[in-house]
């Protein structure tokens, strides 16, 4: 019994607008899965890769300004060409490029085990508990109820990727203390917008319309893994000199092909390359410590990093516009997966 | 008027679930009767903009249901007959998503999600899991979160569907307290016409996507002025006897007799039979017709 038991009482609030109503089904989404101990665990594991991209960029804002705060850590620069440590201001868009590409590429790890962990339930559940007349007999569209349960995705993705990457970027801005930083980054900034809000929609896309499929979320989760797992190992076996398409049977792979061409990486370990052979001799000749102050005994030269496409044996690659028309394709597949599992009301029982 | 709906036509390829659907019902609590596949869910449905009718109009609370669905959704509250619930979420934070998802805010309905499952005598149970409740809980768990924004209609599709005298009871009451108490309008749809007959005092009888019948309970259970409801004193087998001596048909019904008067007789009959008998006639009121008898009646009727 209630304390006070007042009976049935009107109520005379005010009732919100229609707009961002699918953000009451988010809210619920992200609350209901941060109860789930492996999902905060993978969001706390995803927060060392951030940290590392902002000490680099920090490192690298130092480093331009030679400031005297790396005096203690100095000789770890001293194996770098006099080129780059006599002007790293020009080189600072390709540093910055592969540090967030190698970011990226830890992220889209860590963001297929998140998808996994928090998508399953979204749909699979309302429809194993019928939950979806309640949604559609209350003020919502079925837009809204799809923007709601890609939200709890959509949330979860972004922080991981994209907001860290913001913060990354703008910790470097911070400490470069140089106005043309801008000027020089901000390529950068726009491909890890792009490339976070690709990942998002398509994993997102994808794991709401495995979701759909099925009323049991382990079969969704195997589902998941399926294209995620088994279309890499198809990929890597399949693989051969000369065979361009096998890289498009893995997810992952097609995923981070279209980062590579946002933040145009082959560009930017070409320079690298070009920037070590060139520096080859003069740093043989000038070092003889490695990078953790071992003498190296005259053999040591910093190993030019081979773009991949370069790589001794590498397979021909498909041009990553391919591998665009296969995430497009999925995309569009699961739309229309999603729009024939979660129908409307408007059908005879 | 509480809801009009003029000339609604809804087809599913070739099944015609409403045809030409005309009526206007009054505010208060209405009783939606028909048998299965008589249009009553695709009637619901209508009404709260969830399908896209094929011809006609209709108003809800005087709001038009193709065009302003989402606002008729926001100020009526609706019980699917389905069982439903939402995944993974206590009593309490099922009636204040509820709640949440038709524009309450998040306080305001957390609030309002403990009043109404006090109201509903769902407060003991408020933090256990709603997967975990009894059909009947999860009906008034359903109830209660259909009226947590205080809606002016309620919407019911077969609220009793599947449950036990006792939790059909509680629901039913529920209902009426909630119309006759608090003044909610109620729209009731069932083919189990004791429990219209509990809460509402309106009635309409669909059937073939069509309105076959529609009134006040009250004037549709006409009094029939040849028949009767008879007790006596005495012995009524023996009484009916006498009445059938004189052309009038007497069945005794529990603790009553039905008399059926033959087009040539009156009431005095009846006086003058009891009087000749040295018997006492006890209670003698017209004979009222049952819902059951007015909807079996609205089904036999051509349309």
């Amino acid at each position: 019994m209630p304390i006070l038991d007042q009976g049935y009482q009107h109520w005379n609030g005010k009732l919100g607008g229609h707009a961002l109503r699918w953000l009451t089904i988010t809210r619920q989404g992200v609350r209901a899965q941060l109860k789930n101990r492996w999902v905060v665990m993978t969001l706390a594991s995803a927060l060392l890769p951030a940290l590392v991209l902002g000490a680099f960029l920090v490192l690298w804002g130092l480093f331009e300004q030679q400031s005297s705060i790396l005096t203690p850590i100095l000789f770890l620069f001293q194996n770098l060409p006099e080129e780059l440590r006599a002007g790293p201001k020009g080189y600072r868009s390709t540093f910055w490029v592969l540090a967030f590409t190698q970011f990226f590429e830890i992220q889209l790890f860590v963001g297929m085990i998140l998808t996994v962990l928090v998508g399953p339930d979204l749909v699979s559940q309302d429809l194993r508990l019928n939950a979806l007349p309640l949604y559609f007999s209350r003020p919502l569209r079925r837009i809204d109820y799809f923007l709601g349960k890609f939200g709890v995705i959509a949330a979860f993705l972004l922080t991981i990727t994209l907001i860290p990457a913001v913060l990354a970027y703008v910790v470097g801005l911070a400490f470069s203390l140089d106005p043309m930083m801008v000027r020089d980054t901000w390529r950068v900034l726009a491909a890890s917008f792009a490339f976070s809000l690709i990942v998002t929609l398509s994993a997102g896309l994808l794991m709401l319309a495995f979701s759909s499929l099925s009323k049991n979320s382990r079969q969704v989760s195997a589902m998941w893994l399926g294209l995620w797992l088994v279309g890499n190992v198809a990929s890597g076996v399949l693989m051969q000199p000369g065979r361009a398409w096998p890289p498009l049977l893995s997810y992952t792979t097609n995923l981070s092909r279209v980062r590579d061409a946002f933040f145009d990486v082959d560009h930017e370990w070409e320079r690298v390359g070009e920037l070590f052979r060139a520096g080859k001799g003069v740093v043989r000749s000038s070092s003889g410590f490695g990078p953790l102050g071992m003498r190296r005994r005259g053999r040591f030269s910093p190993p030019p990093p081979p773009p991949p496409s370069e790589s001794a044996g590498a397979p021909a690659q498909a041009p990553w516009t391919w591998s665009a028309g296969v995430l497009a394709a999925l995309g569009t597949a699961s739309v229309v997966v999603l729009s024939t599992r979660v129908r409307s009301l408007d059908r005879l029982k | 008027m509480l809801i009009e709906l003029e000339d609604l036509t809804k087809t599913y390829g070739a099944i015609t679930a409403l045809a030409g659907l005309s009526t206007a019902l009054p505010e208060g609590a209405v009783g939606l009767l028909g048998p299965n596949g008589a249009g009553k869910t695709t009637m619901i449905r209508s009404l709260l903009g969830l399908i896209a009718i094929d011809a006609g109009k209709g108003r809800v609370l005087g709001m038009d249901v193709v065009h302003q669905a989402l606002a008729i959704r926001q100020a009526v509250g609706f019980v699917p007959e389905d069982d439903c619930l939402f995944p993974g979420v206590t009593g309490v934070q099922f009636v204040a998503y509820a709640g949440e998802l038709v524009g309450m805010g998040a306080r305001d309905a957390l609030q309002r999600a403990h009043e109404v499952l006090d109201y509903v005598d769902l407060g003991e149970a408020r933090y256990r899991s709603a997967e975990s409740y009894s059909t009947g809980m999860k009906q008034r768990l359903k109830i209660a979160s259909a009226i947590v924004h205080d809606p002016r209609l309620l919407i019911l599709d077969e609220p009793t569907n599947g449950m036990d005298p006792v939790g059909r009871d509680e629901v039913l009451a529920l209902c009426r307290d909630l119309s006759r108490a608090k003044g909610m309008n109620l729209l009731i749809s069932s083919h189990l016409l004791p429990d219209v007959e509990a809460v509402c005092e309106y009635v309409v009888v669909l059937g073939k996507g069509r309105v076959l019948a529609q009134g006040r309970i009250a004037e549709l259970k006409q009094a029939h002025d040849r028949q009767f409801e008879l007790r006596v004193r005495g012995d009524q087998r023996r009484f009916a006897g006498l009445l059938a001596e004189r052309g009038v048909r007497a069945e005794p019904v529990n603790d009553h007799l039905l008399v059926d008067l033959p087009p040539d007789s009156t009431v005095a009959t009846l006086w003058e039979t009891a009087e000749s008998a040295a018997e006492q006639i006890r209670s003698m009121r017209p004979r009222r017709s049952t819902l059951e008898e007015v909807f079996l009646r609205a089904l036999e009727e051509p349309s």
